[in-house]
């Protein structure tokens, strides 16, 4: 499934103009990073194409049909694992497969529950599972019913570097098994490197497009190859890039952008 | 995690044994009359002579119908109105603050209008009860929807949930800890409007029994109704609590706040 997002700007009540002409699409299956500093309006995008919140102006488009709202095959991760806590681990995944039958629902999550290798946790409660067990459990939650694009708001950067090694090799086995369109957030250039197709880098204030770039070495990435440490270096160049271009006009420090702290 | 049986527990009743002993060797031993407070041989035989008339249990039934039919109706008022304020935010300004402006009238201070518009009998005393439920019920329910985590709201829409979906999968059980308080909460108060009830003159009832052995001088019988009035209490409780478990079972603290 194709998403479009066409010149989509959001301004909040409060008057806050949090994006500014957006443009990103995200072809059927690829996986899309937009990289940026805290602040720089990654969540409210994501919020606004998963239809939690509505656009000021511009589309939103699956497959060139325009949405608003939420929509069946539009799934998400947050920056929380937000699970419900008074549904087991099973029915938690099960929660994501509201319009798959119980038999269907049943197979999936015990399939999927393994994928997390969290096999025999399914009637467990949220609480008895770690940071990363209960992040695994969301993104199970999410790809149970199939979805054809999945967001994913900056899932692993509460985890620590080793989990969160492990949390990228599990979300691509599952997308190369699923083939979800995966729109992601992150303010980590490796993982945005190690994961993408492409790379969107924005800037703030209001939030922007800065740039675009395509990551080249193939897949399976090898975090220790050369080509790897360049691509990274491409990008570390364009964010910086981004920062000096455009000096904030309030003065203040623009340390306070840089999109790895 | 069942906690176990731990010894130490029973430490507690090392006090209230011993001055029970004490006050009932210090009455054999003829030092003290135990007219006003009777030792616990006595209150013993009050309390069989009690049961053997009959006219205990028909005391104790008198008083759990009246407090149950209190209960049921003010926490159900109070659970209506509090997820109406808490879920709607015209029934809140509509009705919050008038409820809040009830609520500030010390709840004792209905006794003489409910007996005017009542009479003396059971509808008034249910009523009072109803009242002293309905309040912690109606509040523990309108603070519960209203803290309701916003990002779990979010899940529901996310994944489809139309709103009814939203209220009964997610808004009612993550407001069930909260309304499950505040029922143990309202059940206290109705046992304390109960007695209060009971006082402003019943024919039978526990309340009146407390009445009664106070217009004839007798202690014991006072005492008895006291006690029974606390296992009644507590036995009411702990059926709300064990009904409720299966609810809970999610969360950690259930059994710390037992
Ligand atoms: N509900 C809201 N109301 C007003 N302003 C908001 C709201 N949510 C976010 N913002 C503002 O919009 C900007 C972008 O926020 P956000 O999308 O959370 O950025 P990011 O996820 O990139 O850190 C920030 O300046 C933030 O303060
Ligand atoms: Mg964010």
């Amino acid at each position: 499934m194709k998403l479009t997002i066409d010149h989509v700007g959001k301004t909040y009540a409060d008057g806050t103009e949090a994006l500014r002409g957006i443009q990103v699409t995200a072809g059927t299956g690829e996986i899309v990073a937009i990289l940026g500093g805290s602040g720089c309006g990654k969540t409210t995008l994501l919020r606004l194409v998963a239809g939690l919140d509505q656009a000021s102006n511009g589309d939103i488009r699956l497959d060139d049909q325009a949405i608003s709202g939420t929509h069946p095959a539009v799934s998400a991760v947050f920056q929380e694992p937000r699970l419900l806590p008074w549904l087991s681990v099973g029915d938690n995944i099960g929660f994501g497969g509201q319009r798959l039958t119980a038999p269907e629902r049943a197979r999936r999550v015990e399939a999927l529950l393994e994928r997390i290798g969290l096999a025999g946790y399914g009637k467990r409660w949220p609480r008895d599972l770690s940071g990363g067990q209960q992040q695994r459990v969301a993104i199970a939650r999410a790809l149970i019913g199939h979805p054809g694009i999945l967001l994913l708001d900056e899932p692993f950067s509460a985890l620590d570097p080793f989990t969160r090694a492990t949390q990228h090799g599990l979300v691509l086995d599952l997308w190369r098994e699923l083939r979800p369109t995966i729109l992601m957030v992150t303010h980590d250039v490796d993982e945005a490197v190690f994961l993408a197709d492409r790379i969107v880098i924005m800037k703030p204030r209001p939030g922007r497009v800065h740039e675009e770039m395509a990551v080249d070495p193939p897949r399976p990435r090898d975090r220790l190859a050369p080509a790897f440490d360049l691509m990274k270096r491409r990008v570390m160049r364009a964010i910086d890039r981004s920062l000096t271009e455009e000096r904030p006009r309030d003065g203040t420090a623009q340390g306070q952008f840089s999109p790895w702290v | 995690m069942r906690p176990r049986f731990s010894p130490t527990a029973l430490a507690g009743l090392i006090v209230p044994v011993a001055l029970a002993i004490g006050w009932e060797a210090v009455v054999q031993a003829g030092l003290a009359s135990g007219r006003l407070l009777p030792p616990p041989s006595r209150l013993f035989l009050s309390a069989a002579a009690l049961v053997r008339s009959g006219e205990m249990q028909t005391h104790v039934l008198a008083t759990l119908t009246r407090v149950l039919i209190g209960f049921a109706i003010g926490s159900g008022l109070g659970t209506l109105f509090g997820m109406a304020t808490g879920a709607s935010g015209v029934a809140r300004r509509l009705l919050d603050p008038s409820i809040q402006g009830l609520r500030a009238i010390p709840s004792l201070a209905w006794v003489p209008i409910f007996i005017l518009w009542l009479g003396i009998f059971e509808t008034s005393k249910i009523a009072l009860i109803a009242m002293g439920v309905f309040f912690p019920v109606y509040l523990g329910m309108l603070t519960a929807i209203q803290s309701v985590d916003r990002k779990l709201i979010e899940v529901g829409r996310v994944f489809g949930l139309t709103s009814t979906g939203i209220a009964f999968r997610i808004t009612w059980p993550a407001v069930m800890p909260v309304w499950i308080a505040s029922l143990r909460s309202g059940l206290g108060l109705g046992f304390m409007f109960l007695v209060a009830a009971e006082l402003m003159g019943a024919s039978e009832g526990l309340g009146y029994l407390l009445v009664d052995g106070q217009q004839m001088g007798r202690a014991d019988t006072i005492v008895v109704a006291m006690i029974v009035f606390a296992l009644l209490g507590k036995a009411a409780d702990s059926v709300l609590v064990l009904l409720s478990l299966p609810l809970l079972r999610w969360q950690d603290t259930v059994r710390a706040r037992m």
